[in-house]
């Protein structure tokens, strides 16, 4: 139950500075997107299958205040978590250049099934050029987020000993 | 049939799972202008805090662009340093108050000129992902609005209402793909729609190739459609192509709004009809 809390004010507290802090002081595209480094974090820490209930709903509220498409991030932000949780068993998910690795991925991962999600149905038409063009930024200030989210102790991610 | 069910099973849990994902994503594209009861929720739930914390940036960033000002005229200038360190304690109290009483006056006077009846409102959020261009406002359903209302700025079209909550909004912004504008040329009347290309700029589509449209022209609105009133500022002309053989010339606009800048909006409360 604290374990909850904890994860929900983490979540609050990102969600409102993600929309509220940082479009005041750092333009599109590079406001990092704090949910996907959660969802990262989650599919290589966290298991079963209440933590994929989790990712959904975290891209739920993501698309609460992202676009007009209800149930786009939903979709890929679970996808991201599912395909995660295959590979989580082998990977040695105490390394911090790992989950940097994750979340660059899961960036690259999220902009792609937004983009076939879109194209699939007749709807953003011409929104690929922004998509595609917003991408690369979007992946290196993800990184940049995670580097300095991961570096707090209390995600228990730590640097390899050189 | 059952054995290799339950010998895949996890992957068939996994396919469902994505299917209803995939499903639920679907059903809701046709009710994406709306706001269903999860998305009033949230929204209702973040507001009032997002309102707190904007109030918050708008002072950091008056206090912050007022002190590096006055550091340098402290170096420059020995002698006006008390003076300096007098006015700077009033300006930080006065500044804010000049800058917003300024926004808040060109809003009033788009208030007055437009003939329908109109409700401010304060940005409070943005859309926190890069490819889509929205905004939160602080107004919803309790202050009478309702989706597919237009907002303004002083300087001209915002966009559409979208999503509306109890206590919040969010409006689909003019550079959002998704949007679309009525709109015709000031000068010649040529016409066509505004439809946002993200990066912050517009084209006006479907213009005719014989259509008399330059760099430099003004964009309005032409009333079409009954959303928004006849005559309001959309952009301006950066760009005009009639190369090809389509029957339509491709033309590219920079809105009027500043819309990274944006602070206030007007929302216009009657949908005008033609």
């Amino acid at each position: 139950m604290i374990k909850f809390l904890k994860t929900a004010i983490i979540v609050y507290a990102a969600l409102l500075v993600q929309v509220t802090v940082l479009p005041a002081y750092i333009a599109d595209p590079f406001k990092p997107n704090l949910l996907i480094v959660v969802v990262a974090y989650l599919g290589l820490r966290e298991g079963g299958w209440g933590a994929a209930l989790a990712a959904f709903f975290l891209g739920l509220i993501a698309d609460c205040f992202s676009g007009i498409y209800l149930g786009l991030s939903a979709f890929s932000f679970l996808s991201i978590h599912l395909l995660l949780r295959k590979v989580a068993d082998r990977l040695y998910t105490d390394s911090l250049y790992l989950m940097l690795l994750v979340v660059v991925l899961a960036t690259v991962v999220n902009g792609l099934v937004h983009l076939v999600l879109l194209l699939l149905f007749p709807v953003g038409a011409g929104t690929y050029a922004t998509l595609l063009a917003g991408l690369l930024p979007q992946v290196l200030v993800n990184a940049l987020a995670a580097s300095l989210l991961f570096g707090i102790p209390a995600f228990g991610v730590r640097e390899e000993a050189r | 049939m059952w054995d290799l069910l339950r010998k895949y099973r996890v992957y068939v849990a996994v396919g469902v799972v994505l299917l209803a994902a995939f499903v639920f994503y679907s059903l809701n594209l046709k009710n994406k202008e709306h706001a269903n009861a999860f998305e009033s929720g949230v929204l209702n739930l973040m507001a009032p805090v997002a309102g707190v914390v904007a109030g918050m940036n708008r002072g950091v960033t008056g206090v912050w662009s007022d002190y590096v000002d006055l550091l340098e005229v402290r170096k420059e200038n020995k002698q006006l340093r008390e003076s300096v360190r007098i006015l700077n304690s009033r300006l930080l109290d006065a500044g804010e108050a000049i800058l917003a009483n300024e926004r808040l006056r060109k809003l009033l006077e788009l208030k007055t000129s437009l003939r329908a009846p109109s409700l401010a409102a304060s940005v409070i959020g943005e859309d926190d992902s890069p490819w889509f261009k929205t905004i939160v406002i602080d107004r919803g359903t309790a202050d009478g609005l309702r989706e597919g209302l237009p907002v303004v700025a002083s300087d001209g079209v915002v966009g559409q209402l979208v999503k509306v909550t109890a206590g919040s909004s969010r409006v689909l912004l003019l550079t959002d793909h998704a949007s679309g504008i009525a709109g015709a040329v000031q000068r010649s009347r040529a016409r066509g729609v505004v439809k946002g290309m993200g990066g912050g700029r517009c084209s006006l589509d479907f213009t005719l190739r014989e259509e008399d449209v330059k760099v430099g022209d003004t964009v309005i609105t032409s009333g079409i459609g009954g959303v928004f009133p006849k005559g309001l500022p959309v952009g301006e002309v950066t760009m005009v192509k009639k190369g090809g053989a389509g029957i339509f010339q491709t033309v590219e606009l920079r809105p009027r709004v500043n819309i990274p800048r944006l602070e206030e909006v007007l929302v216009i409360l009657q949908e005008i009809h033609d």
